[in-house]
């Protein structure tokens, strides 16, 4: 079965390069250049994946924030995968904070892109090496210490702090369960928990970040 | 008003006594209104022109003259005058009250030329900051688009340059200047670029904490540059790069994806593991380990105690 996108980007030459790259199993269904465009395009097509540019022009000036405001409503909305050039935290925590279920630079790989298209399509988390050490950093969670935090959303496990380790070595999920002695699905668990912990936690840092590109 | 002096001076008989200051007052006023209302023009004018002598006409010149004289004959009126019986007194009075007058005869003068200097200064900056701009470009992208064109058959040789020019105006872009020896997490990536560029693959960098760097970090940092240019000379890619701080120590971690070696039947004369990279570490005080198998991927750890050991 293949897998229907939508790619959103305001660079023709990055949709282009998007489309071929994909897989022949990932159809793309529609395309756009802003967040008007973005969010007409998912109404019509209702795809299984948007991948959305971080930075659109249109809308209130949010960007990507603006679109996954609008879509991510009602039962059959689509899962977002973040695409950008820019590796800053803000950005990051802000699109991931605000439902993006992962997030990738764009200078990916064909295939690598392809698989997080299709993981994200089945509703798990996608985490790049440098997401991973975001979460480390924003989380505190350098040298396994458990950072001292009275809310469980705002600590990671020692688990989960294992895999975001591996997967910020260049692990793939395969390569952390084999390491861990996990299966692939127990791996993916842990960065579904690590991926709501990131978008519900308080700790200040996220907060921040995310305050600072004008969501809460 | 002169008017009216003239009337007080006339009329200043010993029976009806009027204090001394009020006839150079009257005068000083009037010498203030002619001065003042032709600069008046002047300095609410484009301060970008910084020529007065042509906003100002001959009639104006002639206002300010004779205001200037007025101003000056009213000082002296007032300083001959025995507003006081002490001479000690009347004196310093006189001086003070002179300089005051012509302070405020030219406060318009003195408030166009602060103007004039803080938009001169303003149009410096920019002007600077503009040609900053245009000569990095220049030096950078433009360069770098030349030589993409003179290589445009080579598509390793154009990817390399691109991905630098990239990285170069990334880091001009969002200023990340901090220095390798401010940062471990800039050495590590300024070194991870070298390596980049010298062997044309890309690395994947990742640091979590940073602290400045001692030298038991600059020894891991040569060694993970080392084991990078191994994987990018033997292995494929990607190759993922990953530095972790923590309170007791300094760990990098180096991977590729294969196709891996035996460990074991490394010739003794392999400098670049031996040498390069865990004697360099273990003489700073930390180890390294090299992990990898025949057909699987190779991953080089190394880690330095946080503290200078002494």
């Amino acid at each position: 079965m293949s897998v229907r996108v939508v790619v959103v980007d305001d660079h023709d030459v990055i949709r282009v390069g998007v489309r071929q790259s994909l897989e022949a199993d990932i159809e793309v269904v529609g395309e756009a250049r802003d967040v008007e465009g973005a969010i007409e395009a998912v109404r019509v097509t209702r795809p299984a994946v948007v991948i959305l540019d971080v930075h659109l022009p249109g809308g209130t000036g949010g960007g990507a924030l603006d679109v996954l405001a609008s879509i991510l409503g009602g039962a059959s909305a689509p899962r977002v995968l973040a695409l950008s050039v820019s590796d800053s935290a803000e950005d990051v925590v802000a699109v991931v904070r605000a439902g993006a279920r992962g997030y990738v630079t764009k200078s990916i790989s064909g295939p690598d892109l392809s698989d997080a298209v299709r993981r994200v399509a089945t509703g798990d988390a996608v985490f790049s090496p440098r997401l991973a050490g975001f979460v480390l950093d924003a989380f505190n969670a350098a040298g396994g210490e458990v950072a001292a935090a009275d809310e469980e959303i705002d600590k990671l496990t020692e688990r989960e702090q294992e895999v975001m380790r591996l997967i910020a070595r260049g692990y793939t999920y395969r390569e952390v369960g084999t390491k861990l002695f996990i299966s692939v699905k127990t791996v993916e668990t842990h960065v579904g928990k690590v991926l709501h912990k990131l978008q519900l936690s308080n700790r200040h840092e996220l907060a921040h970040w995310a305050a600072r590109r004008g969501i809460s | 008003m002169v008017g009216t002096a003239v009337v007080l001076a006339i009329s200043n008989d010993d029976d009806k006594r009027i204090p001394p200051w009020v006839i150079p007052l009257i005068i000083y006023a009037a010498a203030l209104v002619l001065v003042w209302s032709p600069l008046d023009a002047v300095v609410s004018a484009d301060a970008r022109r910084p020529d007065v002598v042509s906003l100002v006409s001959r009639d104006a010149w002639l206002r300010i003259v004779v205001g200037l004289i007025a101003a000056a004959f009213a000082v002296w009126m007032f300083a001959v005058s025995r507003f006081t019986d002490s001479p000690l007194v009347r004196t310093w009075v006189a001086v003070v009250v002179a300089v005051l007058a012509t302070a405020l005869l030219l406060a318009p003068w003195w408030l166009r030329l602060i103007r004039q200097v803080n938009v001169e200064r303003e149009s410096r900056v920019r002007e600077f900051e503009r040609a900053e701009i245009a000569a990095h470009l220049h030096d950078s992208v433009l360069q770098t688009l030349t030589l993409i064109r003179a290589h445009a058959a080579e598509p390793d040789t154009v990817s390399r340059l691109a991905r630098a020019q990239e990285r170069d105006l990334r880091s001009y872009l969002y200023q990340e200047r901090r220095s390798p020896s401010e940062s471990v997490a800039a050495a590590l990536a300024a070194s991870m670029n070298e390596v980049e560029d010298a062997l044309g693959v890309a690395i994947e960098v990742v640091s979590v904490g940073d602290a400045p760097t001692t030298m038991a970090m600059a020894a891991a940092v040569s060694a993970a540059r080392e084991a990078a240019t191994n994987s990018a000379r033997h292995g494929v890619g990607p190759i993922s790069v990953y530095a972790e701080l923590t309170a007791t120590s300094y760990e990098i971690f180096v991977r590729d994806a294969g196709p891996g070696f035996d460990p074991g039947a490394l010739p003794e004369d392999r400098l670049g593991i031996r040498n390069s990279i865990i004697g360099r570490v273990r003489r700073a005080g930390g180890d390294a380990t090299v992990r990898s198998a025949v057909g699987e991927s190779t991953e080089v750890t190394i880690s330095v105690p946080r503290e200078e050991q002494r």
